[in-house]
Order: C-alpha cells, then structure tokens, then sequence
C-alpha cells in the first residue's frame, strides 16, 4: 500500500505488508476484525492460496463469502453455514408443499366450474386424489445429506448481494 | 505387511491410519481426534477439509467442542470444504444465495396462485348471487292465479242449499 499503514492481515501477522500483498486491497487496517476471523477459521496460508487461485475481478466476492462463512462457523461451530442451508431448505420445501396445495385447489374449482361435471362428483376424496398428484411430482432438490439431521433455529439470512 | 516388501515403509503399510494421518504421513495415534470422522475409506472428504480449512484448524474447532457434537461438525465442516472446492468464489454462500431466490420465486407464486383462488371465490358468488336473483325475480313477475270456479263446484248460495234450520236454536237476543 503507497507508504500507508500495513493492512490488517499483515498487522494481525506482524510482517511487512509489502505493495504486492494479496490481502491489502480486501483487509483494509480499518477492518480488524474482519480479517481476524477469516484467519481462526481458514488460516492466512489456505485464503492467500485461495485468492491465488482466482482471476483477481473474483477475489472480492471470495473474501466477502469466506467472512460469511467464518462469521456463520464462529456463530454456530457446529454447522456454520450448513444450518441456514438446511434451514432454507426447509423453508422451500414448506413453500413447494403450499404452491402444491393452491395449485390443487385451483384446479378443483376450475373443475367446479365446468357444466358438465355435477357439484356432487368432487367431493373430498376427489380433491385428495388432486393434491396428493401434485405433491407426488415436486421436484427433488439438492440433498445435501449429514450424518444427522440439520435443522436449527437459523442465524440471521440477509440478503448477501443487497 | 510381509518381509518381502521392505521397499515399503511401515508407516506407509499401516492400514488403521486414518485418511487425516494417511494424507499428512503420519503415525495415527490411538486418540487421534480426526480419525473418527476422517475414515481411511474416504480420502476425499479429508482433502477438501485440508484444502480449504487446514488439519490443524479443523482438530482445533473439533476440540473446542463437545464429543457428542464433533460427527454433526465434521460432516458440517465437510461438506462447507467441499462446496468451497466446487465453487472457489461462493463456496456455500452460493448455495444460500440460490434457495434464497428459490424461496423468493416460490413466495411470489403462492401469492399469484392465492389471489387467482380468491378471484375465482369471487366469481363463483357473484354468479350464485345472480342465479338466486334471477330465480327470485322468474318468480315475482308471475301473476296471481284466481281459484278455480268448476261448473262441478256447488255454489254455496244457490237458493236450493239446505241451510240449518234455525228455529232450533233459542232466542238469545
């Protein structure tokens, strides 16, 4: 940095932040905290590889989700950022299963209203008979399997992009 | 194992390392923390975990807990490696981003498919509403119909009806 303070990576690892260094544009001194976390979680070796790793338009958007990532794993050391995942599963899969219902219903009043068919034919078991075939074709999404089951009171999931 | 693989180092042979002990050539202790979450059957799992979180990050946050919470924070801890490993940018972050949008598509469906519910609700009565109206007003428009006189009927004040003989009856006034 153009004979500025270090940045805070290289003050948290007390060395000489040279002008080439790989955290300085994304850990500023400003921000201690920030990179602090990312090193007790990840290491400075493992993010520096990972920056390496990467086109250097991508390395801001990998620093902000490894800081999403490590904050969720301190909050949470058990399951980090595969609670709120989990959570959000449930969540969709909660909001598939009323999409499924609404749809049902629509189609039963749709049917109500055709001329042909009397008001007696759709009676309940018509209308199970509807829900259970649209619930029978949701669609599988992402399992992501755990040796138990994941579902936890979520930390808090703002809108990462906003 | 046997005198005649002596090329072979011991440590190398040893099948009861874990994957952990195997990927960083090492002796697997009996109280080796990552051996029970590591097994030597999945080398994989363990070198993602090396890749992104490092060995002795991972023994450490598995130390601080619980032993009963360590298997949930492994597989937690495993499975955040490898979303990072297919997706170097987001890593698990993408993944909350995308069921995100994904519970966004679907609130905004439900309230569609809901207010298309309501409306048809709404139709349905106000097309009951006109059948019944109409069906009242069929009724008050038709006339009043006049009881029917036969020529059969008999007339009740024909001259020749027998009426009571009221001389029976005393004289009250």
């Amino acid at each position: 940095m153009g004979g500025g303070s270090p940045c805070a990576s290289c003050k948290l690892l007390r060395r000489r932040c040279s002008k080439d260094c790989i955290f300085a544009p994304y850990f500023p001194s400003d921000d201690p905290p920030k990179f602090a976390i990312v090193h007790k979680v990840f290491g400075a070796s493992n993010v520096s590889k990972m920056l390496q790793e990467l086109p250097v338009h991508q390395r801001a958007d990998a620093v902000s989700s490894l800081v999403y990532e490590a904050n969720a794993r301190v909050r949470d050391p058990v399951y980090g950022c595969v609670g709120a995942i989990s959570f959000l599963q449930n969540k969709v899969s909660q909001l598939q299963m009323q999409l499924a219902v609404a749809h049902a219903e629509i189609l039963c009043s749709q049917m109500q209203q055709e001329p042909s068919m009397s008001r007696q034919q759709m009676d309940t078991e018509d209308k199970s008979f509807l829900l259970h075939n649209n619930i029978a074709t949701l669609p599988q999404f992402m399992n992501f399997a755990s040796s138990s089951n994941v579902v936890q009171e979520p930390l808090k999931i703002e809108s990462f992009w906003t | 194992m046997s005198s005649s693989n002596s090329t072979v180092s011991s440590s190398d042979s040893n099948p009861r390392r874990c994957a952990a002990c195997r990927y960083l050539r090492r002796r697997c202790a009996g109280d080796c923390i990552l051996s029970p979450y590591f097994p030597a059957s999945n080398p994989q799992r363990f070198a993602c975990v090396h890749k992104i979180f490092g060995a002795s990050n991972v023994a450490r946050m598995l130390q601080q807990l619980p032993v009963h919470q360590r298997a949930r924070a492994a597989d937690a801890i495993s499975m955040e490696a490898y979303w990072r490993v297919q997706d170097p940018v987001y890593g698990s972050v993408g993944i909350i981003n995308l069921l995100q949008h994904e519970i966004y598509m679907n609130q905004h469906e439900l309230a569609r498919t809901q207010a298309q519910i309501a409306m048809h609700t709404a139709q349905q009565q106000q097309q009951q509403q006109q059948e019944e109206e109409e069906e009242e007003a069929q009724q008050a428009s038709q006339p009043v119909e006049a009881p029917n006189m036969h020529p059969q009927q008999q007339d009740l004040f024909a001259p020749d009806r027998t009426y009571l003989d009221l001389s029976h009856f005393p004289d009250f006034f």
